[in-house]
């Protein structure tokens, strides 16, 4: 207990005394210039450290995300399908994905982390497959999204331990400001449509009803 | 025995009973004689589609090295950041541009790689990142000139001179590329005369020039 509370009191003063001593040493004319390069003026407190795999990994889903929507979008805009509806909303979410994963890789090194690139290059398995009927893409990309909006719960509860390597409102706030309430929309959003269209597909002409249902979309 | 028959009974009452969406539709019969590209330079097209994505992600890891805390270089990281969309949407041009022609219509689901590798996460100096640019660029242009020439004489039985294509890749790639180009050996010319004398202070200047999106 006593050897837990001299260890907490040694983080504390670590990180509030730390670069200056380092700089300190740093500006001393008698100390060697190898052994005397400040390591602890940087960005980071907090739960960072705990937090950063988690947020490197959600800037690559996000990038996967981004193609696979584009994908998705190409798919609706070739001529035979000819959809523009569902070209516009799955090309919208793509750009939002890509421009998500920007804005988080400028968050992780805002907090004094660094971005990691997936390092092995995994074709996408044999079995995928972006060309679907209309139904089947609003229910993949409902999907996805729910997958998403888990995956940001999952760091927003990291960041929000008692723990303090893992306590960290800072990064809790902005997951909740910026992911959280955005998925919560896109999902209502699209599980309206899935169950539109379902009711929709649920008849004997299902054309005129697909050309109706594109056409909302577009406009919105 | 029995029970399998009324397992298969039950199995297919329920395909029916959820085959009762109408999710397919039936394929439109339309005239194919105005798709005229030929599959070679359709592949080549395919394939600079993954280049320009594979530059945006390299961008993308420039962009997120110069954004560190401890490189704090926002002017660079901003320029990179910018590369990296306008590469992605240089991807995006060549897709629309084969849906214009009639193509994508199978077989696209494989046509991007997912999990793009970056091949370098550090640079030393600002201008060792302008110069990989640079070169990034090179190539680049390079490969779109080998599509030009696939696409203009595609060797195969068609004989298909693509004058429309060829035209769009001189005309508005190959013409961003050679601007582009001239810019970043104009900022390596300028950041590197600087670092000569004044390293650290001219790096510092520099980026915080070009953040001003001069
Ligand atoms: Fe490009």
């Amino acid at each position: 207990m006593r050897a837990f509370l001299i260890f907490t009191v040694f983080l504390a003063a670590a990180s509030a005394e730390h670069c200056y001593k380092e700089i300190e040493k740093a500006c001393d004319p008698t100390s060697n210039k190898a052994d005397s390069t400040p390591i602890n003026c940087n960005a980071k407190y907090g739960a960072i450290d705990g937090v950063q795999s988690a947020l490197q990994k959600y800037v690559n889903d996000h990038i996967e995300r981004s193609f696979e929507y584009l994908l998705m979008s190409t798919h609706y805009a070739n001529y035979e399908k000819s959809r523009e509806g569902f070209e516009k909303l799955f090309r919208g979410f793509s750009d939002s994905k890509w421009n998500t994963a920007i804005d988080l890789i400028k968050y992780i090194t805002k907090r004094g982390g660094q971005m990691r690139f997936p390092e092995i290059d995994s074709e996408i398995s044999s079995n995928e497959d972006y060309e679907m009927y209309e139904l089947q893409s609003l229910a993949k990309s409902l999907d996805i999204e729910k997958t998403l909006a888990v995956e940001a719960h999952n760091i927003h509860g990291l960041a929000a331990r008692r723990r303090n390597e893992f306590h960290d409102p800072e990064i809790s706030s902005f997951i909740e400001e910026k992911f959280v309430h955005k998925q919560a929309d896109d999902i209502r959003a699209l599980s309206g449509h899935v169950a539109d269209l379902t009711k929709l597909l649920d008849g004997r002409d299902s054309s005129l009803s697909l050309y109706l249902f594109d056409e909302y979309l577009q406009k919105l | 025995m029995k029970s399998v028959v009324l397992a298969t009974v039950f199995l297919t009452c329920v395909v029916f009973a959820s085959a009762q969406l109408q999710c397919a539709q039936k394929k439109p019969n339309i005239p194919t004689d105005w798709i005229d590209m030929a599959s070679p330079c359709v592949k080549k097209m395919r394939g600079q589609i993954q280049e320009e994505l594979k530059a945006s992600m390299q961008y993308l890891a420039m962009g997120a090295y110069f954004s560190r805390d401890t490189v704090n270089r926002p002017g660079f990281a901003k320029m990179f950041f910018q590369s990296a969309s306008e590469e992605r949407d240089h991807a995006i041009k060549l897709i629309s541009y084969l849906l214009m022609r009639g193509e994508l219509t199978r077989d696209i689901s494989h046509m991007i790689k997912k999990n793009l590798v970056v091949p370098k996460t550090e640079w030393a100096t600002g201008v060792e990142a302008l110069k990989d640019a640079l070169n990034l660029e090179a190539t680049v242009t390079k490969k779109i000139r080998d599509v030009i020439k696939t696409c203009e004489d595609p060797k195969d039985s068609s004989n298909f001179n693509d004058y429309h294509l060829v035209d769009y890749l001189t005309g508005d790639f190959l013409e961003e590329q050679y601007h582009g180009q001239k810019e970043i050996a104009s900022k390596i010319s300028n950041l590197d005369k600087l670092m000569d004398k004044h390293g650290a202070l001219g790096e510092f200047l520099f980026d915080k020039k070009i953040s001003g999106g001069e």
